[in-house]
């Protein structure tokens, strides 16, 4: 533990589409501090140092080496990707499968559309070289690598001018002798570039999938560890010179060294953090099963968190169609990768979604966006189509002078024209009904999303608690969990920034894994044990550079099994406790059948069992900061109450669906505070609405819990 | 959505949970199947029928399947009986004379019961990597369909939830691959369970009138916007003429007509003229046909169409019987594929003069399967091996073919090798873009791909393809892409193989498949000398290529455009 005794507060900073958000966390009180900035795109780390200034000047008794440490979600690896800009790079492969980035996996993004594209290759054909050599199926060596050909190779990748090289070999993940020979002579000649081994990134086999995910490593390696080091040096200059920790995808931090050597593994840091934040406020207030739902002005993105850690996938594509159903083609539009991300569907629901007519007479909601710019038509910045944020507005739930905190206000007259033209009128509804369904079918969407991540993964939405964030997720948060079959709702403190908080409450991770492949009823027990102890040493070698957590690194192991036979492995943990022996083998075994049936709905007890894939993440615990308790506690919130207005509910009593609606100011709301919806509670940056039928809590740290009355 | 009966978001509510429960019987079965083909390939399909068995929400897989599936499954109910039919059935079918295709794809059809009242179907269909016949992979070519595999008409292989062994012991042991596709099977029966159990949870929360209610008005709407499309395309009788290159017994082509004719009423489809149908492989069976033309329509209107009852009423087909595109007992279907996927690209350039921007130039329209097996020394078990090899698309008026992918029908993956490896005695030695064999055109045809499989112990290997004798079409001007080519290669030397064959091989021995480029779009020598270097550049076609074909010079030393050399070599065109 290197925590100085002033070492007490962290900066956590998140830099999204339009904001970077900074949050500061006294970890000896829980107090909190918030920052937004606008994000500088040309050059995010002037938002990212911006951010960290503002915090340091808020509080002027915080010095910058007051700070433990510092930890950062950035989209700079994804940008990098979709925007075509990573780093000249070439491919080493085996001779006869130079073009296994150009032909990937040979299909169409999508069934019907005769003018698709093939994402183009990252790296170009030209800069794809084939060394003579080959190992079989079990790893052992059919060709020798010829190294007067590697020879030759590596003079022409020294002509080429890249920063980087990706090395992929068949079979590579069974023996990585012949890649790390190549990495080797292409050190010795270019000492300069950055190079990535399929066998050390990601050492599992299907060779597109571990090719893929090496490329993208050393591609964004230059750009990602340029970016860093400048962040590090900016934080120098305003005097923090505590550690700079990196949010991973799959919701673990890893110091900025790891970062820049395997940037691969924070290509979607940003939108794991929200996750991170709802699985931590879950844990922490007594509910590890929740449902993160957080909803901002053009996406909403659900994930499932089982006894407080985030549902994990393998099966990912960066800069790929939206990641739902059977996600068959929407990886053949981006660039798969194989490592963990936080396993969460994203959709095209936003605040800023627009309703519209199709051709068949159907309402519709998105996925087109009217963004920031110019933004839903009530913000009277030239938007002429209704979105989700204009019906909320005709139906009462946000209030047209309280928007922003007062900073903004919005044009009701134009929300309702615009609803009425294009839709209420060809659809002969009442401009109420019409701004109900476009929120309903919205809805819709995102309760698909819920489902997505629970029932479709087995698990029950009645044993879990939705924890919803982002602008505009609190106020469809109710109804969703409704429709959703979910009990109970959180709202947290400060949702518009909860994700950024999210950064300074979790571990530091850090993922190793060996591919296995074998029948559990051939295996020799101790085989197993030979290899968690060779990951486990390696783990202990890594933890070493993270100074931030304290004391000795825990392991968390998981063996990825499946039938013998199929291809899609499930995750399932391996016990730490007693010797690995045949019978704890038996239990692992037990655990794969139960795992499998709660799945996909059967078991095979008869058939054989197979381990392909052995992980260990080494954590290094971070302390949590303690959470800030309300000052003022009282059962009675009628001292919150703002007014009345109406407000539109289809469960309503009255024939127009409108009932008076109290409105609560939240941050005048005592600890304790229960009443019943409908209620309205406004904030700066949200609006929570509380459905009919729905009892409202407020828990002593000032979260809103919502609670089903039945 | 006039009527005042519909709530328009109850019915988008409700569309978009059926549409999710087909998706997710999709995933179960995927994700619990054992062979490559189902689990890597994606050689399936999932949809649900109502209980009048009009399909109503289909899973986006291969589009082959959804137009073929949609009338094979009603056939099959009617078949057996609905009346035979009860809670916790499910019936297996591919009978190709009972609305089926080709015998390995195989339905599993489940009644869906709410409290025991009928309120649709499930139906998935799987390419099955075997159902016996005279060549592993059940592949071959041969002269009756009794010599393609298992004929299975609808039987009741599920009784009231229970598998039925005995039957079940009968059809697996006219298969080789018993343990794939003993978990392909069990992983189609948890796919049927898991749509049920989602239809069941939409019936409790809306209950069955409002359910049956939003089944037709769904069909209506998607009818409105069909019409609203075949409103938007051109009026005419629209004709190609082409042929599949052999049949797979004798070296003659098996020609084949296409007539499209758009009015007022929807879209004819007519095969007239196409030949008779052939003691040999090539044959297709009325619902494949009926697929390519469903493909055709669908792939000219806006995509965000649904695909169910409503959009299927406005595929007519006209194919005569006994014809090569509606095969009558007991001419063989295997291949029927091949002249499935053809009548796409020629339905395509039959309206290229009519919609010139919407069709693509020819691809490589063959399905190319690979299929082998074998006894596997290590294990003992016979294995068997099926997948279909990409080629190159054809160019569009505004882009290039891209290289190296699935076309119309087909988008099934390639086998990662390293899995084929791990499971098959078999070794991939090459699998790479083939240079020089695209299309010339202004916009360029995608390259073909090569594959090459060596295998270590003796194996049986069958080739069901197409295009050796002529490359795809190009359009306006656009020239063909190349020929395919299927060699075996050993001690060194390589013998060519036709499209269609069986081949015994011997340890040590290699099969090369070099598939067809795509057709080019408009004249090569109007294409931007700088899109020829950068394929020079890439190695995509040769610098001679560039010359001889496009008219462009590529200087050898600078590796750019000689400007004056290729304005003065275009200028004599």
């Amino acid at each position: 533990m290197t925590t100085t005794p002033e070492g007490r507060f962290r900066i956590g900073v998140d830099i999204g589409g339009t904001f970077t958000d900074g949050t500061l966390v006294d970890s000896a009180t829980g107090q909190v501090t918030t920052s937004k900035v606008l994000t500088t795109p040309a050059d995010p780390a002037s938002g990212f140092i911006a951010a960290v200034q503002k915090l340091l000047d808020l509080d002027d008794s915080v010095g910058p080496e007051a700070i433990e440490h510092v930890v950062h979600a950035t989209t700079v690896a994804t940008n990098a990707i979709i925007e075509g800009k990573t780093a000249k790079t070439a491919f080493v492969t085996t001779e006869g499968f130079r073009d296994m980035l150009e032909i990937a996996r040979q299909i169409r993004p999508s069934l019907y559309d005769l003018q698709f594209e093939k994402p183009a290759p990252l790296v170009p054909r030209q800069l794809c070289f084939e060394v003579p050599e080959r190992l079989d199926a079990k790893g052992e060596v059919v060709t020798p690598l010829d190294e007067a050909a590697l020879a030759k190779v590596v003079d022409q990748i020294a002509e080429s001018n890249v920063e980087a090289v990706a090395v992929c070999l068949l079979h590579s993940y069974r023996n990585p002798d012949h890649e790390q020979r190549i990495g080797k002579a292409i050190a010795e000649k270019l000492p300069g570039v950055i190079i990535s081994l399929s066998s050390d990134v990601v050492p599992e086999f299907r060779e597109y999938l571990r090719a893929s995910t090496t490329v993208i490593n050393s591609s964004v390696a230059p750009i990602v560890s340029t970016y860093l080091a400048s962040i590090i040096e900016k934080l120098h200059a305003v005097g923090v010179t505590s550690e700079l920790l990196v949010m991973q995808s799959s919701g673990g931090v890893y110091p900025a060294a790891a970062a820049s050597e395997n940037p691969v593994f924070m290509v979607e840091s940003g939108p794991a953090a929200g996750a991170v934040a709802a699985a931590s406020l879950g844990s922490a207030l007594g509910h590890p099963n929740v449902i993160s739902f957080d909803m901002g002005g053009t996406t909403a993105k659900a994930s499932l968190i089982r006894n407080g850690q985030p549902n994990i996938t393998k099966d990912y594509s960066v800069g790929g169609a939206a990641q739902s159903g059977t996600g068959a083609f929407g990886g053949a539009s981006g660039y798969p990768i194989r490592t963990p991300v936080v396993d969460l569907v994203e959709i095209g629901a936003g605040g800023g979604s627009i309703a519209w007519i199709d051709s068949g007479g159907a309402l519709r909601v998105g996925p087109h966006s009217s963004g920031a710019d110019p933004g839903p038509v009530c913000y009277g910045l030239g938007g002429d189509e209704p979105t989700i944020t204009d019906a909320n507005l005709v139906l009462g739930r946000l209030d047209p002078a309280y928007f922003a905190g007062g900073e903004m206000s919005l044009d009701l007259d134009a929300a309702r024209k615009a609803v009425r033209t294009h839709c209420a009128d060809p659809l002969s509804l009442s401009i109420e009904e019409a701004a109900h369904g476009i929120v309903e079918i919205a809805n819709t969407a995102m309760v698909n999303a819920l489902r997505l991540v629970s029932v479709q993964r087995g698990h029950d939405p009645r044993d879990f608690m939705l924890v919803a964030f982002g602008g505009a997720g609190p106020a469809h948060a109710v109804r969703l969990a409704e429709q959703a079959g979910i009990p109970r709702v959180l709202i947290p403190l400060g949702p518009g920034t909860a994700s950024a908080l999210g950064l300074l409450v979790t571990d530091v991770r850090m993922e190793g894994s060996t591919t296995l492949i074998v029948r559990a009823d051939e295996i020799d027990p101790s085989r197993i044990a030979d290899k968690f102890a060779r990951l486990e040493t390696a783990g202990r070698e890594a933890h070493k550079i993270a100074t931030s957590a304290s004391g000795e690194p825990v392991f968390e192991r998981a063996i990825e099994m499946r039938y013998w036979g199929q291809s899609f492995e499930l995750s399932v943990p391996a016990s730490e406790s007693g010797n690995i022996d045949a019978a704890w083998l038996s239990n692992l075994t037990e655990s794969f059948h139960n795992a499998h049936e709660m799945a996909y709905g059967f078991r095979a007890n008869d058939e054989p069992v197979e381990l392909v894939n052995l992980r260990l993440t080494t954590v290094g615990k971070i302390a949590r900061p303690k959470m800030h308790r309300l000052n003022n506690t009282s059962t009675d919130a009628s001292t919150a109450i703002k007014g009345n207005r109406p407000v539109y509910f289809a469960e309503s009593s009255d024939e127009n669906g409108i009932a008076q609606t109290p409105v609560y100011d939240r941050s005048k709301l005592p600890a304790g505070a229960m009443f019943t919806g409908p209620a309205i509670i406004e904030e700066p940056d949200c609006t929570t609405v509380i459905h009919p039928g729905w009892t409202l809590r407020v828990d002593d740290f000032g979260n809103l819990g919502i609670e089903h009355n039945n | 959505m006039t009527t005042a009966a519909v709530d328009p978001i109850k019915f988008e509510v409700i569309r978009n949970a059926l549409t999710q429960a087909a998706e997710e019987m999709a995933i179960a079965l995927r994700r619990s199947a054992y062979s490559t083909n189902v689990k890597t390939r994606q050689d399936f399909s999932c949809a649900f029928f109502d209980k009048d068995l009009r399909s109503v929400a289909q899973a986006f897989t291969q589009p082959v399947h959804l137009g073929s599936f949609v009338r094979h499954v009603p056939l099959a109910v009617h078949r057996y009986g609905v009346e035979n039919l009860g809670p916790g059935d499910m019936i297996l079918s591919n009978d190709p004379y009972g609305g089926g295709v080709h015998l390995n794809d195989i339905s599993l059809i489940g009644p869906v019961y709410h409290h025991d009242q009928l309120v649709g179907y499930t139906a998935c269909l799987a390419h099955h990597v075997d159902v016996g016949g005279g060549a592993p992979a059940s592949v071959g070519a041969f002269r009756e369909v009794f010599q393609e595999g298992i004929i299975i008409p609808p039987i009741k292989l599920v009784n009231k939830g229970e598998l039925d062994d005995d039957l079940f012991r009968l059809v697996l042991s006219q298969i080789r691959s018993k343990h794939e596709t003993t978990g392909d099977f069990r992983a189609q029966i948890a796919s049927n369970r898991t749509g049920a159990l989602r239809i069941n949870e939409i019936i409790d929360r809306y209950g069955i009138g409002e359910f049956d209610h939003y089944i037709d008005e769904i069909i209506e709407y998607t009818d409105r916007r069909t019409r609203a499309e075949v409103a938007k395309l051109p009026k005419g009788v629209f004709e190609a003429k082409g042929f599949v290159d052999n049949d797979g017994f004798t070296d003659e082509v098996v020609n084949l007509a296409v007539k499209v004719t758009i009015d007022d009423d929807g879209v004819q489809f007519d095969t007239t003229g196409s030949d008779p149908q052939r003691r040999a492989p090539v044959n297709s069976t009325f619902a494949q046909t009926f697929s390519a033309c469903a493909y055709a329509l669908r792939a000219l209107m806006d995509r965000d169409l649904p695909v169910n009852d409503g959009f299927y009423r406005y595929v007519h087909v006209n194919a005569p019987e006994g014809n090569v595109t509606n095969c009558v007992h007991p001419a063989p279907v295997v291949g029927g594929w091949e002249t499935h996927v053809r009548l796409n690209d020629l339905i395509f350039e039959a309206l290229a003069p009519a919609l010139p921007d919407a069709v693509c130039a020819g691809t490589k329209s063959m399905q190319c399967h690979s299929g082998f097996g074998g006894e596997n020394h290590e294990t003992g078990e016979y294995y068997c091996f099926l997948e279909t090899l990409a080629g190159g698309y054809g160019a569009r008026s505004t882009s290039d073919g891209p290289d190296a992918v699935q076309s119309h029908g087909q988008n099934t993956e390639n086998a990662p090798v390293e899995e084929t490896e791990s499971n098959y005695p078999v070794r991939i030695t090459r699998y790479e873009l083939v240079p020089d064999s695209e299309g010339p055109g202004e916009f360029r045809g995608g390259l073909g791909l090569r594959r090459d499989y060596m295998f270590p112990e003796e194996a049986t290997f069958t080739i069901l393809a197409d295009r050796d004798k002529l490359g795809p079409r190009g359009l306006f001007e656009g020239e063909r892409g190349s020929t395919s080519v299927y060699a075996l290669i050993k001690n060194g030397a390589e013998e060519r193989l036709s499209s269609k064959t069986t081949v015994q091989l011997q340890p040590g021995e290699v099969i090369s498949y070099r598939t067809s480029g795509g057709g080019g779009y408009g004249a090569p020598y109007k294409r931007d000398p700088g899109a020829v270097l950068a394929d020079v550049l890439q190695g995509k076609i040769s610098a001679e290529r560039a010359r001889e074909r496009y008219g462009v010079v590529v200087d050898s030393i600078t590796q750019q455009v000689d400007d004056l050399a290729t304005e003065e070599l275009r200028s004599g065109r």
